[in-house]
């Protein structure tokens, strides 16, 4: 797989930022803000152009949900990847609505034989609708559901090898769970298949109620950071992406956050030339 | 209706819509998630409406958060439009100049409106010609 190193989710908001990082080879782009058609937006294409890989990561396709994909959010999601021209998509294992209401956010499955037959059945009517290979996240979760059958790194494996997806793991969700769970996120780390990792998300978050939120709007806190020279010890995972959704800071705060995040992978800065 | 499917709709309707929390599920982490859901919608608006949400200022979290408890997203631009007019006067001149361009019966999605519309607010005069907005300090 190609090297890209460490990139950024590029957002509206930090598009000037994003298009003045010297050394960018990776950016993934929420696919659901893509247009349905036609050329990438310029910001985008500017990138494009100077032969940064796009990704058009899903969050509303809702893969966990009991009912089959969207067939008009599958389009959209497929055009975005034939916009792009990119080597591959990303989705969540989660679902989003249910019985007509949207949830709003990403919300766990159950660990049961059943919710890996509805994520499976849902991730392969997205292989027969877009070209490339697909990369599955496993989220943050507030709260399980009860009766699991299944332990979380067996859940994630089995849905992977029986989807023949890659996997998208977010470093940052691996800590909160177990944070907020009190387990060792590192032997999490030693039980998932990380063969099969085409990128990382890494991101900070914010205590609220006692739990730990994967907010996007913090800085990395130092133990992702860690948990990060853990992953990169086992395993090259081939970009290292940071993800921030509000709360922006100045441009130089972010540059070094990009460059905490290189140092603790031994990855090259995407800020520096 | 399949089990996983009937669950997960009872899960959604306890997190956005006030139903109770089905069986076994942690009572205080469904609450967590309940109050974290409503924060991002919150945030999500005030994308959509940045000078309601200014106006409201320190109070723009909590106020959302309680009017939307209980009411499924139609999406940030409806929720924030329906929440801008039940509260009146701090949306004033954002909500005219939305109400100016579309039509909007509250329950349909938003359409853009056909003919030229005038709005005057305390602070402002809206005028809509052509799909184009223009605003000017009273």
């Amino acid at each position: 797989m190609t090297f890209y190193g460490v990139g950024i989710g590029w957002r509206p908001e930090i598009a000037g930022f994003v298009a003045g990082l010297p050394g960018l080879r990776f950016v993934e782009v929420v696919a659901e803000s893509m247009p349905h058609a036609g050329p990438p937006p310029p910001a985008l294409a500017a990138l494009l152009d100077r032969g940064v890989t796009v990704v058009p990561h899903g969050v509303r396709l809702s893969l966990g949900g009991a009912e089959p994909v969207d067939g008009h959010r599958l389009e959209h999601f497929a055009a975005a990847a034939e916009i792009l021209d990119a080597p591959l998509v990303s989705e969540h294992i989660a679902f989003v609505r249910a019985g007509g209401v949207e949830a709003g956010h990403l919300l766990p499955l159950p660990r049961s034989r059943e919710a890996v037959d509805a994520v499976v059945a849902n991730v392969r009517r997205v292989r027969a609708a877009v070209s490339v290979p697909i990369a599955l996240e496993p989220i943050a979760a507030i709260f399980d559901w009860p009766d699991d059958e299944l332990s979380e790194a067996d859940f994630i494996t089995e849905i992977l090898e029986r989807s023949d997806a890659l996997l998208l793991l977010d470093v940052a969700n691996v800590y909160a769970n177990a944070r907020n769970r009190g387990t060792d996120p590192v032997e999490l780390l030693d039980r998932l298949p990380l063969e099969r990792i085409a990128y990382c998300h890494v991101a900070g978050g914010d205590e609220n109620d006692g739990i730990y939120h994967d907010t996007h709007t913090a800085a990395t806190p130092q133990p992702v950071l860690d948990l990060i020279g853990e992953l990169v010890t086992r395993t090259r995972p081939p970009a290292l992406m940071l993800e921030r959704d509000g709360d922006y800071p100045p441009a130089a705060e972010l540059a070094a956050e990009l460059s905490s995040i290189a140092a603790a992978a031994g990855y090259p800065d995407p800020a520096r030339g | 209706m399949g089990d996983l499917a009937a669950q997960q709709a009872a899960l959604v309707a306890a997190l956005t819509g006030g139903a109770p929390i089905p069986d076994g599920f942690d009572p205080r982490l469904v609450g967590v998630a309940r109050k974290a859901l409503l924060r991002k919608r919150a945030g999500d608006v005030a994308r959509h409406w940045p000078r309601l949400a200014f106006a409201l200022g320190d109070r723009w979290v909590p106020e959302f958060a309680a009017w939307a408890a209980g009411r499924p997203t139609n999406g940030s631009l409806r929720d924030g439009w329906d929440f801008a007019r039940s509260l009146g006067a701090p949306a004033t001149d954002e909500l005219a100049a939305r109400e100016a361009a579309w039509v909007y019966d509250g329950v349909h999605p938003p359409r853009p409106r056909r003919l030229p519309a005038l709005r005057r607010t305390a602070e402002s005069v809206i005028v809509q010609v052509a799909g184009r907005t223009y605003r000017r300090a009273r």
